[in-house]
């Protein structure tokens, strides 16, 4: 079922991968020993570090309308984030708190903090295109899929991996599989879900690389469903801060409903 | 003196006989009303038995049985923690007349595709036993679970669809564990089942009830469904168990479906209702056409008085010559009943009203059901309201008086 081609493909895909991990070696260290777990670990590390803190704009675009919101976000380890709208007014206040499975949301307008029920975890994510599963999840992929690097290119001076990562039969995950596309300095470039049948179903993609707060990560991702081109959910940080001090007592329903 | 007051039977017989054959044109539209009137109230009546009937397996079979044992509390709350462990042996305690009886773990849970997510009941069953509910009947595309052990899922058509999945593919199933923490966890598809109810294959995902329990941490099931070969043995079934089964609820379908059960005593109802009123018109006809005729043998009936005929002789008369109008129409009613019911008796194909009758948890194939206890009633009640009837002209008769009858 795995779409790994022809015998003489795949002899191919790993000669290439050979030649580039020995072209690139010198350039970057971290090729010195690619695995796809390596990989990922790096890439899932690369935004959050042991902790942070970043602010963001997120763009929801419909056939009709748009609407861009604010917010800011910290996190901490890899399985701790609290995320807050901060414009606008409309949405201020709106926060989300993930503390490792379990996610919470408080809306200030009904001034409480709801546990959010597993049936809402695959529901949009303040009306994006982005499921709460998406916040939540990705730490999972070392725990609930097998991965393997299918293909591997130079691009722009990096190698530029691809990974196919398909879930364990009985893992949560109702993805027949995902591919992750990363480069040798573990900047995501794109991601795409694909339905059991393995026909794509959502697609996230890099629209911008760049550094800020001392890291080179992307800085712009749209997410889209496949074949709905005039519908997509882009998400850019404005700045970011890594292992900044963060306070444990933010991440609790208390901090929640704000300062 | 004890001749004279002893009924002449043979006579008054032959009396009502020739008296009814006088007037055949007027008696045959008479009898044929009562044998239409029979025939249709018989029809109707076998209809909504059927109907009823329907309703009733429909209850038992949508996974309730005719008995069931829950945990206390379980039917205000429904989850794993309100499960409980059976004593060993406990199905000692049922009488006979038994069909089957089935253990499972029936929690709320959510499933989800790449596309869709739904509510659902998710049921941990052992196949074998399910042949006392609606999946022992169903059609299933691809397979149907091995045994308790089978962590495969049983999906049903309409949510199979709603979820755009297919028998081989994996959803996911979110629940809460009997520790009360989420669970979750990818299963296959083993099969896709067809119920006869639609609205069941939106509501039920089966699996293994011991792959169940081992996701939600459990040795545990939520409830024991037991159904009878007949309805009837449903309270001896309860009394037995009661004192068996210590702290848990006994129960009948009739309290876990109240809807189904009350729709079933409407019909019952709506049966004497409806008879009652045909019936009820029916005896204005019999009595006019009865007074008629002791208007007509004015002269005829004083003779008889005359020559010493006593006045209960004479209202035995008219009873006898009602009774025996009413026993030859409700005969040939029954009988024509009889024959119709033979028509349908396969069953009416109503699929084309297949929604409309789903909503009333109906099946599209409707079978009539032949009751003997309501054809007694047909006849018990028929003679007895002919009997009534003949009470008003009979008076009449007996009013006559011999001379004055005489002279005219």
């Amino acid at each position: 079922m795995r779409q790994y081609g022809t015998v003489t493909g795949c002899r191919q895909r790993i000669v290439r991968h050979a030649f580039a991990v020995v072209a690139f070696a010198s350039v970057s260290p971290a090729s010195a020993q690619v695995t796809a777990q390596s990989l990922i670990e790096g890439a899932l590390d690369l935004t959050r570090g042991t902790s942070s803190y970043a602010e963001l704009t997120m763009t929801i675009h419909r056939p009709s309308w748009e609407r861009t919101l604010s917010l800011v976000a910290w996190t901490r380890g890899r399985e701790d984030a609290l995320i807050r709208f901060t414009a606008p007014p409309k949405d201020a206040g709106t926060a989300t708190l993930k503390k490792g499975e379990r996610m919470w949301t408080y809306a200030p307008k009904i001034g409480r903090e709801i546990r959010l029920p597993s049936s809402m975890m695959s529901q949009q994510w303040a009306g994006s295109d982005f499921s709460y599963n998406d916040l939540s999840r990705t730490d999972n992929y070392l725990r609930y899929y097998d991965f393997a690097i299918i293909h591997t290119e130079p691009r722009d001076g990096h190698t530029v991996y691809t990974l196919d990562m398909v879930p364990h039969d009985d893992a949560p995950v109702v993805w027949g599989k995902e591919t992750l596309v990363l480069r040798d300095d573990y900047v995501t470039l794109g991601q795409t879900f694909y339905d059991q049948g393995f026909e794509p179903v959502k697609r996230m993609e890099t629209l911008e690389v760049g550094e800020l707060g001392g890291r080179t990560f992307a800085l712009a991702m749209r997410m889209q469903t496949v074949d709905k081109d005039d519908s997509w959910t882009e998400v850019r940080y404005l700045a970011a801060d890594f292992d900044a001090d963060v306070d444990d007592n933010l991440f609790t329903t208390f901090s929640l409903r704000g300062r | 003196m004890n001749r004279a007051r002893r009924m002449p039977v043979k006579l008054l017989m032959q009396l009502s006989w020739r008296n009814i054959w006088r007037h055949r044109r007027r008696n045959a539209i008479l009898l044929s009303a009562i044998a239409i009137a029979v025939t249709g109230v018989t029809l109707l009546n076998m209809m909504m038995r059927g109907m009823q009937q329907d309703m009733m397996n429909t209850a038992i079979e949508n996974l309730t049985g005719h008995v069931k044992i829950l945990a206390p509390g379980y039917r205000d709350d429904p989850g794993i923690e309100r499960g409980f462990e059976v004593v060993e042996g406990w199905q000692t305690a049922l009488p006979g007349g038994v069909q089957g009886w089935a253990k499972r773990i029936r929690v709320p849970a959510v499933v989800m595709s790449e596309r869709e997510t739904r509510g659902i009941q998710l049921l941990g069953v052992d196949p074998v036993r399910e042949s006392i509910s609606f999946l022992g009947d169903a059609t299933v595309d691809g397979e149907r679970l091995a045994g308790p052990g089978d962590s495969r899922l049983l999906v049903g058509g309409l949510l199979t669809e709603a979820l755009d999945t297919a028998p081989g593919r994996r959803l996911v199933l979110v629940t809460q564990g009997a520790d009360g923490r989420t669970r979750e966890a990818g299963f296959r598809i083993a099969g896709v089942y067809r119920a006869e109810i639609a609205g069941l294959e939106k509501a039920f995902v089966f699996t293994g009830l011991e792959a169940l329990q081992q996701l939600l941490g459990t040795d545990k099931i939520t409830e024991i469904s037991i159904r009878l070969d007949h309805e009837d043995l449903e309270a001896p079934t309860i009394a037995g168990l009661t004192g068996s089964v210590e702290n848990l609820d006994v129960l009948s379908w009739r309290e876990l479906e109240p809807q189904a059960a009350s729709m079933v005593e409407i019909s019952d109802m709506a049966i004497y209702i409806l008879f009652v009123i045909v019936m009820g018109a029916l005896v204005f006809g019999l009595v006019n056409t009865l007074v008629t005729a002791v208007m007509e043998r004015l002269r005829e009936l004083g003779m008889l008085r005359a020559i010493g005929m006593r006045p209960r002789v004479v209202v035995a008369q008219v009873v006898v010559e009602s009774s025996i109008i009413m026993a030859i129409g409700v005969a040939t009613g029954l009988m024509l009943a009889a024959a119709m019911f033979a028509f349908v008796a396969d069953g009416i194909d109503l699929t084309a009203f297949d929604d409309s009758l789903a909503s009333f948890g109906m099946r599209p194939t409707f079978v009539p059901v032949f009751d003997i206890r309501d054809v007694v009633l047909v006849v018990v009640l028929s003679l007895a309201l002919s009997v009534l009837a003949s009470f008003y002209p009979a008076r009449r008769a007996v009013k006559i008086k011999p001379l004055d009858a005489l002279r005219r």
